[in-house]
């Protein structure tokens, strides 16, 4: 029942909302979200929604005093209420010095490939199939827990300088964990623009031959081991990493590990790490939530660190241009890179693990958590399948194993790159692109009793 | 006229097929204020309102919303909400039951003496800006932050059992965050509580009590000694935690394994389950007999504090764990009847647009005796943690590691040295069997949790805590 407004008709609300003759300026960010999830456990579909919104967000510029106001009464008259309260908020709000103006017209590229009709209206009942099919792949004695969702979204911004950008876009996820027998569990998951593209039988029986193969974990004792990380444990480690240390306001106000560091060698020199929306597969927006066209960053080149993502404020503060990385206001956190790729390299999974005389293979990390961010230390749990490797070969399934370990120490002994990366979908709007990793040495700090 | 929406929702799911729907017409104003180093960081108004409609058709759960309450709108939100539960039922499962609640009419709202969205933004900038100036007066001081979040949800409940609650919660909290700086250190010091402080359900006279000017200049000065401080020592020694610390050990440790849904398998692919079964009631010993933890939904000033679930339960006081011993699980209408007992009123969505899962209300350890100070003075050697810095724990809720962000060491019955990035870690049972000091009702706090993540598609609440400083024996501290 929901379908896309148009760059026209949802203008014509923005409008409402820049036509404020009291301020100095306006922005309006503009997401219009639907989308279905259908949720299984115990191999059953137990909670399936759907939603849609539409949100505005409005920013309010006078005398280089900032108000912000968001509501999701998506009308004229709704938009101009919150450019009204924004101003508002803007009257008592003391001047920023660093504010760098709204963005200038520019025109981002295009993204044809972004929307996909059928994805945008996927039915309730072709969720439920695939979620079937994915169930279906897994054994006696063994039960399948996961979503399916399928999202679309219309993005716009206008500003009182004249730029004005849309983009429409959508995405399939599907993710499960398996688990049952005599104690084990896998996990697998998929993320693209088209559900076309989804193949649930394939999740289904990835995650159920893991399981199968994490039965009777045994205990392990922690300590430093080499490690094989797959894709799915990569993505924490280097989405954690740009939360720490890759926004260029952390970089310029001294809180990031790689504050003045550019040029430096940071990681092993396997190691290259860009953001780019458009790379082949990204679920990248063209432009960032200031309206600046997002540019590919090469972050972290063969292991020496060149630069982070940067907004509009902390452009400035560095005297330099933004990189189109902002997030909506207000973000106190400053820019962000969404779309993280790290570098492929030349190895397979069994190659890394023929290269490991004695080390874990490691599925996923869970609920892992910042420690020290300037030595960018991270603890967190495996789940979901972690195995012994002894002499190259695996040699039995063990017990989820805490660790506490710096990233870009980990980075640093990285000695071989999967060369199969894999899309691993994050939070808004975001997905990172990595391979698996052999890594001489990572520190597991505890242990857990499954 | 709200009501009438909800009410009209309902009744077009059920002409749509549903045996049983609910309908939740919310409307959630926030207004956030953050001052950093004497700027405004952010001044934000937010708005969001919408409906939500829950319907059983033979035994599945469908839910569809919308933030449109038009005829035609309701009636189509109404009907894709008994097309979702129909798919469902492409995979078998035992149909789901309601535990019985009686059909309720009522209002109910947060008592607060002083509505925070009336007072004057001018006043709410002069005290963040001065709480803000204090701590930057300190030297050595890289940012300070000063903050104020307010909310009000206004909630329209009407179900097919005859239900129909509306309720008003209003939460305010504030706080101040201190960074220093240096040598490749960075410290930060939070008051009264990290993460934004101290939230409660209480309009502004909760922020004018906090004292936020008074404590500014000496967080600040803690935030930078500890760039100065030796790094906590790694060893396993007898730790005593202050209440804010306590309250997030038990959010992790005792209120999330509590849930019956992760009990039930239904988190696993996200959050996870738990190391508890349903056969552990009245037998498993959580912790030591010093440990008694209460959900209670009638705690004044909680988070989670109000007079209905999301499902139209009543708000109640459960007990969970008595003297070590665990008792209850937290349930809601469609899981309570798995393991033979009424719902606990545990079920809350976060907005309109979501599902209502089972959330902590106010999850509280029950007071011992004696102050802080005391508990102190009563150890002989060991170490002090105050205000949580970083959480994290396994699927199942066994092993947990914590930060906080500061500490000093305990000698003879006082602090002596103070030490930076102190961690501790342990094994949930273990850990809470270890404890042998709960502080009395003098130390005893109402403090919150405002961002607790649960569910697909991911829910954030606020939900409550409250506890007094605990001592607790042979703990690995200084995890490296």
């Amino acid at each position: 029942m929901a379908a896309p407004m148009g760059p026209d008709d949802i203008r014509q609300v923005l409008d409402a909302a820049l036509d404020l003759p009291e301020a100095d300026g306006v922005e309006v960010l503009m997401m219009h979200e639907w989308g279905g999830l259908t949720r299984f456990a115990n191999s059953s579909i137990h909670q399936s929604t759907w939603r849609e919104d539409t949100g505005l967000r409005v920013r309010v510029v006078k005398e280089n005093r900032l108000g912000i106001a968001a509501s999701n009464d998506f009308t004229k008259d709704g938009a101009a209420r919150a450019a009204a309260s924004a101003l508002e908020l803007a009257s008592v709000a003391v001047p920023d010095p660093q504010f760098p103006g709204l963005a200038p017209p520019a025109e981002a590229p295009a993204a044809p490939d972004s929307f996909d009709e059928a994805t945008a209206n996927t039915s309730p009942g072709e969720r439920a199939e695939a979620v079937a099919s994915l169930v279906g792949e897994v054994g006696q004695g063994f039960r399948a827990a996961g979503a399916f969702e399928t999202t679309a979204a219309e993005i716009a911004l206008a500003n009182t300088e004249g730029q004005f950008c849309y983009a429409p876009t959508t995405q399939a996820t599907i993710t499960t964990v398996v688990s049952g027998g005599d104690g084990g569990a896998g996990t697998a998951e998929e993320a693209h623009r088209r559900s076309a593209d989804v193949d649930a039988v394939a999740v289904g029986r990835h995650a159920f031959q893991k399981a199968r193969d994490s039965q009777r974990p045994q205990d392990l004792e922690p300590g430093r081991y080499e490690v094989v990380l797959e894709p799915l444990a990569v993505s924490t480690l280097v989405a954690f990493l740009s939360y720490m240390a890759l926004g260029g306001k952390a970089i310029e106000e001294g809180r990031s590990a790689l504050t003045g560091k550019a040029g430096e060698i940071v990681c092993a020199s396997a190691v290259s790490i860009v953001d780019d929306a458009s790379a082949r597969g990204a679920l990248g927006l063209p432009f960032d939530f200031e309206g600046t066209p997002r540019q590919r960053v090469a972050m972290i080149d063969h292991g020496v660190f060149r630069s982070g993502v940067y907004d509009r404020r902390s452009a400035r503060m560095a005297g330099r241009e933004s990189t189109g990385h902002a997030l909506p206001p207000p973000n106190p956190d400053g820019p962000f890179p969404l779309n993280l790729t790290l570098e492929g390299g030349s190895a397979s999974l069994d190659e890394m693990i023929a290269a490991t005389e004695r080390g874990l293979l490691v599925s996923r990390f869970h609920y892992s958590n910042v420690v020290h961010p300037i030595e960018t230390v991270l603890t967190g749990m495996t789940r979901d399948g972690t195995w012994l490797i002894e002499n190259g070969e695996i040699t039995r399934p063990v017990k989820n194993l805490r660790f506490t370990q710096s990233i870009l120490g980990a980075l640093s002994d990285v000695e071989l790159v999967g060369r199969d990366p894999v899309l691993v979908s994050e939070f808004f709007f975001s997905a990172a692109l990595v391979p698996a990793l052999k890594i001489a040495a990572f520190n597991f700090s505890g242990r857990s009793d499954h | 006229v709200t009501i009438d929406v909800a009410r009209q929702a309902v009744e077009a799911a059920r002409t749509s097929g549903a045996s049983y729907a609910d309908a939740r017409v919310v409307s959630e104003e926030g207004e956030s204020l953050t001052v950093r180093n004497q700027e405004m960081e952010g001044v934000d108004r937010s708005l969001s309102q919408g409906l939500g409609i829950r319907v059983l058709v033979d035994g599945y759960w469908g839910f569809a919303a919308t933030a449109r309450t038009e005829d035609a709108e309701i009636a189509a939100t109404a009907a894709l909400a008994v097309d979702i539960a129909k798919a469902a039922s492409r995979l078998p499962m035992d149909p789901v039951r309601l535990a019985e609640t009686e059909p309720v009419t009522a209002t109910w709202e947060t008592h607060l003496q002083e509505d925070p969205f009336l007072v004057d933004l001018d006043e709410k900038v002069a005290l963040l800006m001065e709480a803000s100036r204090l701590a930057q007066s300190v030297k050595g001081v890289a940012f300070a932050e000063s903050m104020i979040d307010l909310y009000r949800r206004r909630t329209h409940f009407a179900s097919s059992d005859g239900s129909a609650i509306q309720q008003t919660i209003v939460h305010s909290g504030g706080g101040i965050e201190v960074t220093a700086i240096g040598d490749g250190e960075m410290q930060r010091r939070s008051f009264p509580n990290s993460f934004r402080g101290h939230i409660r359900a209480a309009g502004y006279e909760h922020i004018r009590s906090l004292g936020l000017t008074q404590e500014a200049e000496r967080i600040a000065g803690e935030a930078v000694a500890l760039l100065r401080a030796p790094e906590c020592p790694s060893d396993v020694t007898t730790l005593v935690l202050d209440s804010s610390q306590v309250i997030l050990q038990m959010h992790e440790s005792i209120g999330h394994p509590v849930e019956l849904d992760r009990v039930l398998g239904m988190e696993e692919a996200y959050a996870g389950t738990s190391f508890l079964t349903p056969d552990d009631r009245g037998k498993l010993r959580y912790g030591s007999d010093k440990i008694t933890v209460v959900a209670d939904a009638t705690l004044p000033g909680g988070l989670g504090t109000f007079g209905y679930d999301d499902e139209g339960v009543a708000a109640q006081r459960s007990v969970l764990i008595q003297d070590g011993i665990f008792q209850n699980f937290l349930s809601g209408r469609d899981t309570a009847p798995v393991i033979g007992q009424p719902s606990t009123g545990s079920m809350r969505a976060d907005g309109w647009q979501s599902l209502p899962l089972i959330r902590m209300t106010n999850i509280n350890l029950e007071p011992g005796d004696g102050t802080l100070a005391e508990i102190i003075g009563d150890t002989e050697d060991g170490l002090y943690l105050n205000t949580n810095q970083s959480w994290s724990i396994d699927d199942k809720r066994v092993n947990f590691q914590f930060g906080c962000e500061i500490a000093w060491r305990i000698e003879k019955g006082r602090l002596t040295q103070m030490y930076r990035n102190p961690n501790y870690t342990g094994i949930t049972t273990e850990f809470w069997g270890s404890c042998d000091a709960v502080g009395g009702s003098e130390e005893w706090t109402v403090y919150g949790t405002p961002n607790c993540g649960k569910g697909q598609p991911g829910q954030v609440a606020r939900v409550g805590h409250a506890a007094a400083p605990a001592r607790f024996r042979n703990v690995q501290v200084g995890v490296r």
